[in-house]
């Protein structure tokens, strides 16, 4: 018989999120039949941006998230860049990309070990660590390398976040990102100073971090079955490599769909949609295209229906995965399947990929070379920022004000802004045609074998490495104008 | 608490004599005698966890000398929802459990009021979604001691900003509780570390009108800082001069930033490039206090600032007291 049972609060994620599953016996086998993702926060930063001076969207829209400050950071000064119709300093675009790939790394060990490994290993016997659930941990006793290195992990995720500080200012809350380019001016001391840092975090991610997830991925290879998803994958691309409007990147933009896993689409943010239907938004505002939309909430209490505060965003109608393995799949990197275990290798391929970019990177800078050029918003304008945050594609859209509407310095304001994050993208709910999303989508058929600790759900679910804080915006990636309704929460 | 008699020492005489605090060495030295205590409940709200991601980025000559110290050897923190182990039902067990006994309550984030609360539950019991908003209502007039991890939970902070639209109240306005506030944007991991040390000892920080310890919160930023006596900046793309005509908001902030610095004395927001050191080069922003950031908007260019880049439009006020013209 069917039994519903509630995971909540989801630990060991970046902000809020309840789980509700429905497991049953079918075929002999008791599985998830059935799956509700609810992100439970929200805040409404795009509402608080609208009248400010665009200079202060970078710093504003770090605070969205405390795991990927550097990606909206990055996100925002595009947007005001885009705009403006300005382009960064060489050295500009390289530290940034050093300070993003810093960040990258610092979240995927802080990832694989805090808050993914816990779900396979047996924790340090403190808090808060233990208790777990009594469930298949340590299934081989080389895991126990796993465990070693937790602790060798927090010392490098640490030391990730002093290399980003080095041109960032401090992490996370950095000061370094602006529009324009970066404030800080790279000495061959401070270079000197990131290189140590890099090479010791390589050598971590070659002998411990790549080595772990390969001993994961094969003590758990039944994981390599189980969690595939919506099998579509979106990549907004990340890590400019050279000052363009249209640059190369390291990590390509596109889009996989269609069950065609082979064919690299390429990405129109004009085929997004967003569905309300099981959001608390009002049902007026449902299945537009996000430059129609508006977005009004309603009290959750109104619309009992619903289950979650992030829209159901769908690109040409279907649900898609962002993430390390969507950029290592669009990329041609890594394309051995979609699965729990294939999220993790892949996420640690990516780690060692754009560590030693980093190297490259590094050496390209010129001390003491330009690095900031002066960035003014013009009136009524609109600019995009598309990067990638370590768990998936990160957009910004941004207009301005018309020159009869002007901050409160006398500059253009922010008019509009909106955000779609990567786990808006994952941890969506069903849209009006009753489609889950994609970590829905991978929860249902994922083999549960003690329903009242269903370690099989959170493996999935922290395979994706979910960010809610990120994720509960919304989303009219336009930058047109939108009537702002008084009173009414706006994100 | 796990702490060793050595470790606790070692930890609190060095935060004492960084601080200047030696005349509190004694209270924690008696202290010592103490071999538990109470757990720790650490509740997010409105939150965007800068502040976890900041106090793991704690390292210190002095037990706890980083994060794994301070978990597994030092504090007993029985519910984080980033870094604990238990979820779901487990989780929310050892929750009621510490609630039950004497804990200190410390909470990461703003409370949202509106719809009741409901734009931020935070977990399942018996089959009913608590919200932040009910959960430090009963936690916090039953805690020891209750503290403000960072702006948010400390004033309201980004997420309360104009025009607040979830409601976002502080945590102490949000339960007629008062509390020590530990402010930051995100907090460094030093003053969090540093007030639950107190606490653990018995001793209450003296506390500013905001609520905030003096030991850390007592001078201004721009009294520390070293551009203090240098020209005035016109441009990002200068170095090392007083940027308060750009926006810096160091006069009015209250933190020790500039002595302390981040992330393992590597840099801090303003910080200056020197031949052997590192440099952001760019503002403080005002993330300590009390109406961050809409007391300080706009952050990144002062009022009357021209499209062709910054204009000088607070020099006249500043020499008022310094005549010298300097920004000292």
């Amino acid at each position: 018989m069917a039994q519903i049972t509630i995971v909540d609060p989801v630990t060991r994620i970046e902000g809020h999120m309840k789980v509700q599953v429905t497991i049953d016996t079918v075929g002999g086998k008791q599985q998830v039949t059935d799956a509700q993702c609810t992100g439970t926060q929200f805040r409404g930063f795009e509402k608080i941006l609208i009248g400010r001076d665009t200079k202060d969207a970078p710093y504003i829209t770090q605070r969205i998230c405390g795991v990927c400050p550097v990606s909206h950071a990055t996100a925002a000064s595009m947007a005001i860049e885009h705009a403006a119709g300005v382009t960064v300093p060489t050295n500009a675009r390289i530290l940034r990309n050093l300070v993003l790939g810093a960040n990258f790394i610092q979240s995927h060990i802080l990832h694989f070990y805090l808050l993914a490994a816990l779900d396979y290993i047996t924790p340090p016997a403190s808090a808060p660590f233990t208790p777990v659930w009594n469930v298949d941990l340590m299934r081989n006793s080389s895991m126990q390398q796993i465990a070693t290195n937790f602790i060798t992990a927090i010392t490098m995720r640490r030391e990730a976040h002093e290399m980003a500080a080095i041109f960032a200012g401090r992490m996370p809350g950095l000061s370094a990102i602006q529009a324009g380019g970066f404030s800080a001016k790279p000495t061959s001391s401070m270079i000197s100073n990131f290189s140590g840092y890099l090479n010791k975090l390589i050598n971590f991610i070659n002998n411990n971090y790549v080595p772990d997830a390969q001993l994961l991925s094969s003590a758990y290879s039944d994981y390599h079955q189980i969690g595939k998803g919506s099998g579509n994958l979106i990549a907004y691309g990340v890590f400019d490599l050279d000052d363009t409007s249209n640059p190369s990147r390291l990590l390509k933009r596109g889009v996989v769909y269609n069950s065609n896993l082979t064919s690299v689409q390429t990405l129109s943010t004009s085929k997004i949609t967003e569905s309300v239907t099981n959001s608390w938004y009002d049902n007026t505002t449902n299945n537009l295209n996000p430059a129609k939309g508006t977005t009004i909430t309603v009290d959750p209490a109104t619309k009992p229906s619903a289950y979650s505060w992030l829209k159901a965003p769908r690109y040409n109608s279907k649900p898609c995965e962002a993430g390390p393995l969507a950029r290592m799949w669009v990329n041609g990197d890594y394309r051995q399947g979609i699965s729990v275990m294939d999220r993790h290798m892949a996420r640690s391929l990516e780690t060692q990929k754009v560590a030693n970019s980093m190297i490259t990177w590094l050496n390209q800078l010129t001390a003491g070379a330009s690095e900031y050029t002066t960035c003014v918003s013009p009136f009524s304008k609109s600019g995009e920022g598309l990067t990638e945050a370590p768990r998936g594609a990160l957009g910004h859209w941004m207009t301005t004000s018309p020159s009869t509407t002007l901050a409160p310095n006398g500059m253009a304001a922010i008019n509009n802004y909106q955000v779609i994050t990567p786990t808006c993208w994952n941890a969506s709910p069903k849209d009006t045609s009753g489609i889950h999303g994609p970590m829905e989508q991978a929860l249902i058929g994922t083999p549960v074998s003690n329903a009242s600790q269903p370690i099989e759900v959170l493996r999935v679910v922290h395979s994706f490495d979910p960010c809610m804080s990120c994720a509960v915006h919304v989303m009219r990636p336009d930058g047109k104008p939108v009537t702002i309704i008084k009173g009414e929460p706006e994100f | 608490m796990k702490v060793t008699r050595r470790e606790f020492f070692n930890y609190c005489a060095g935060s004492a004599a960084t601080l200047g605090l030696a005349s509190t060495l004694g209270p924690l030295q008696k202290a010592l005698a103490a071999s538990s205590g109470p757990p720790i409940i650490w509740l997010k709200g409105a939150s965007c966890t800068g502040c976890t991601v900041s106090l793991a980025n704690r390292i210190s000559s002095s037990a706890p000398v980083d994060l794994a110290d301070l978990l597994i050897h030092t504090i007993d923190l029985v519910y984080h929802p980033t870094l604990m182990g238990a979820t779901g039902d487990l989780a929310v067990q050892s929750l009621l459990n510490a609630a039950a006994g004497k804990f200190i309550l410390a909470v990461e984030g703003g409370i949202p009021t509106i719809y009741n609360g409901k734009t931020c539950t935070i977990y399942t019991q018996n089959g009913i979604d608590i919200t932040a908003l009910a959960a430090v209502q009963v936690l916090a007039p039953k805690a020891a001691a209750v503290l403000s991890i960072g702006t948010c939970a400390s004033f309201g902070g980004m997420a309360g900003a104009n025009p607040n639209p979830t409601q976002i109240k502080s945590l102490s306005a949000a339960t007629s509780v008062s509390t020590i506030n530990i402010p930051g944007c995100p907090p460094h991991p030093d003053w969090i570390v540093w007030t639950i040390a107190q606490l653990l000892s018995g001793v209450t920080p003296t506390l500013d009108s905001s609520n905030r310890p003096t030991a850390l919160y007592g001078s201004t930023v721009h009294s520390q800082c070293s551009r203090r006596s240098s020209s005035w900046a016109t441009s990002l793309a200068s170095t090392g001069l007083c940027n308060g005509n750009l926006g810096c908001k160091g006069r009015q902030t209250h933190a020790d930033c500039p002595t302390r610095l981040w992330n393992n004395e590597t840099n801090w927001c303003v910080g200056t490039v020197s031949s052997s050191g590192n440099g952001a080069d760019s503002l403080c922003q005002g993330c300590t206090e009390s109406g961050f950031p809409d007391k300080f908007a706009p952050l990144f260019s002062t009022n009357g600032a021209t499209p062709s880049g910054h204009k000088v439009v607070d020099k006249p006020s500043c020499m008022t007291c310094h005549t010298s013209g300097r920004p000292d």
